[in-house]
């Protein structure tokens, strides 16, 4: 009892740092490791999401709970979340540092990609390699190429919910064909 | 990470030197640590369990007591039986947990001893505790099928523990005959991995398919329903077309006994003899949850659902499969999160700071082929009975009517998620 008590006090002075203040949001976010990776750095094929902004993950996750997004599994998550749930999640994984996805690329895909980037203007929104300075606009640059691949082609199905802020893309992403798509998503995937 | 500070170290050496005249246990506590926690089972649960203590109390001294050397997963080793996977390819080491910095020991824990706070193993060395986390899996209720037994599991593999048993049970689909039939008998509720034996119906006849054509797929069932049940049944008819049949108690599909020397299974009107019989018998908590009497009458382990704690001893903590987890499943993603919440509990109770209020998640991906995958997911919180409950309205699984491009990206996702959840585990 007396070496408890003991223990309790001392760590209560000298281990608290350790376990951090934020411990409501870490408590919400590690069970995303499961999927997303450890600290939503992404070991394959599911997105990073680790170093994403605030802004961009917190919309995100309320777009799939309010179904304005299609997802083949976020959107039934999304729904086990009350917005301030999703707001602290979002603040832990944008603390996170990025760590680039782990995958091969094809070289003359990408090389077609960034000139097919360079020409449809994507660089406006989404930076000159995919990091973008605008909050709303998710980083690219070293992202799962075939999950940027099904992204965008949500985006240009007319069928598939958009969130207002996306819709932009549905017009900038008109009359690609699917290898173009893929072309993009290798070049953004092969960027840092 | 946070590293220890000079003065926090001066601290510690101080408090070292006060402990050791107050009469702690001074074996393996070494100098600065805040708490010596012993983590036993270095499945999905036991190793995130250590990897997050560590992580949220640097300063404690984490030991994980494991008797093999080597994890083989159960994740994706139905993917082993269909050849889509290799062994090699769901084998994990501890070298990563290792290099964190926990004291990983390969030794049969044997006995915990609630009064001394002690963990006796194999090797004869004792590991005092201040904190137990107890992450033993299942056993196997021998015996319930009449005749089956760990005698038996050898000529009539469960492969319900990955490793040589899956070994075993592929070799024995690799020499069978083409025309051939594979009984999978599967369990009753609760057990380890629900959706596990039909996920392997699809992966045997799979494999099946492209090498026995004529082979047979029966899965010989105590339960009326299943989870995933339509999604499955859909997907069997899909890419299997009659190959695999599932028999409910009401079609005779209860297994009652066997006969390991004749080879059949026995139901209460006939007996069967397949070209491999795959049993999976009734399952409890591990063994040592049983030998140390944390188990209750059901078979598993009462716990505090908030913290994991043991109903029935302080300080030992119980998680992943040998627990009873309120309405979650039996599974390694389960497991990974009960470890996570189990640390935060722990961490909340050695640095006097309050433990975050728990969220529980579970996420579960089926391969009916390499390119038709579907999944359950649940978001988890507890009630306030105490009950860890799904929260309303999420969760669920794949639509039952979906495009093929769906179940291609789930497939997809699937790989990604055992990636991942493996390297959040062993990584």
């Amino acid at each position: 009892m007396k070496k408890k008590l003991f223990a309790v006090v001392f760590c209560f002075f000298f281990c608290g740092m350790a376990w951090a203040a934020s411990n409501e949001a870490q408590s919400l976010s590690v069970p995303c490791a499961g999927c997303h990776g450890s600290e939503g750095a992404s070991k394959g094929e599911i997105p990073v999401i680790g170093g994403l902004s605030k802004v961009y993950l917190e919309a995100t996750m309320k777009n799939y709970k309010n179904e304005v997004r299609y997802s083949t599994v976020m959107t039934r998550i999304a729904q086990g979340y009350s917005d301030q749930q999703i707001a602290a999640i979002g603040e832990y994984f944008s603390n996170q540092p990025w760590i680039p996805g782990s995958q091969e690329i094809n070289a003359s895909m990408a090389k077609r990609g960034e000139k097919l980037h360079m020409e449809k203007g994507c660089a406006g929104c989404h930076g000159a390699v995919g990091i973008s300075s605008i909050a709303t606009v998710p980083r690219l640059a070293g992202q799962y190429a075939r999950y940027l691949f099904y992204q965008m082609a949500d985006y240009q199905d007319p069928d598939k919910p958009i969130s207002a802020a996306a819709r932009p893309m549905r017009g900038m992403l008109a009359g690609l064909s699917d290898d173009d798509l893929e072309a993009l998503a290798h070049f953004y995937a092969s960027q840092k | 990470m946070r590293r220890i500070s000079r003065r926090d170290f001066v601290k510690a050496v101080g408090l070292t030197s006060v402990a050791g005249a107050i009469g702690l246990p001074m074996i393996s506590r070494s100098a600065g640590s805040t708490a010596q926690i012993v983590v036993v089972g270095g499945g999905y649960g036991g190793a995130t369990a250590a990897k997050y203590l560590k992580r949220y109390v640097p300063n404690s001294d984490v030991v994980l007591i494991e008797k093999n050397t080597d994890y083989y997963s159960c994740v994706f080793s139905n993917e082993v039986l269909s050849g889509e996977s290799s062994m090699e390819s769901i084998k994990f080491t501890y070298e990563g947990l290792a290099k964190r910095t926990i004291n990983v020991v390969h030794a049969l824990a044997t006995e915990i001893d609630p009064n001394k706070k002690q963990v006796k193993t194999s090797m004869g060395k004792a590991f005092n505790y201040d904190y137990c986390v107890l992450s033993p899996g299942v056993s196997f209720n021998w015996g319930v099928i009449e005749g089956y037994d760990e005698a038996a599991a050898e000529k009539m593999p469960h492969a319900w523990k990955a490793g040589p048993q899956t070994v075993l049970l592929r070799k024995q689909l690799e020499s069978m005959k083409d025309g051939g039939v594979v009984m999978i008998v599967a369990p009753p509720n609760p057990y380890r991995c629900p959706a596990g034996p039909y996920e392997r119906a699809a992966q045997i006849a799979h494999y099946l398919k492209y090498h026995k054509p004529r082979g047979k797929v029966i899965i010989m069932d105590s339960k009326h329903t299943f989870t995933k049940q339509t999604l499955f049944m859909d997907g069997y008819k899909k890419h299997y077309g009659d190959m695999i049949e599932w028999r409910s108690p009401v079609d005779g599909g209860k297994v009652i006994g066997v006969d390991v020397d004749a080879g059949t299974l026995i139901t209460d009107s006939d007996e069967y003899k397949p070209a491999v019989a795959n049993v999976i018998p009734p399952q409890r908590a591990g063994e040592l949850a049983l030998k140390v009497d944390l188990a209750d009458d059901s078979g598993w382990c009462p716990v505090d659902q908030r913290t994991f704690e043991s109903k029935k001893y302080d300080d030992i903590f119980v998680i992943g499969d040998a627990a009873d987890a309120g309405e979650m499943g039996k599974s390694g993603y389960g497991a990974s999160s009960h470890a996570k919440i189990c640390a935060a509990a722990i961490a909340a109770r050695i640095t006097g700071i309050e433990q975050p209020e728990p969220s529980y998640l579970n996420t579960c991906y089926s391969l009916i082929t390499p390119e038709h995958a579907i999944s359950v997911a649940m978001v988890y919180k507890l009630n306030d009975k105490g009950t860890i409950v799904g929260v309303e309205g999420a969760g669920g699984t794949s639509p039952r009517y979906a495009p093929e491009w769906v179940r291609e990206r789930e497939a997809n996702y699937a790989r990604g998620w055992f990636k991942n959840m493996t390297s959040d585990a062993f990584g």
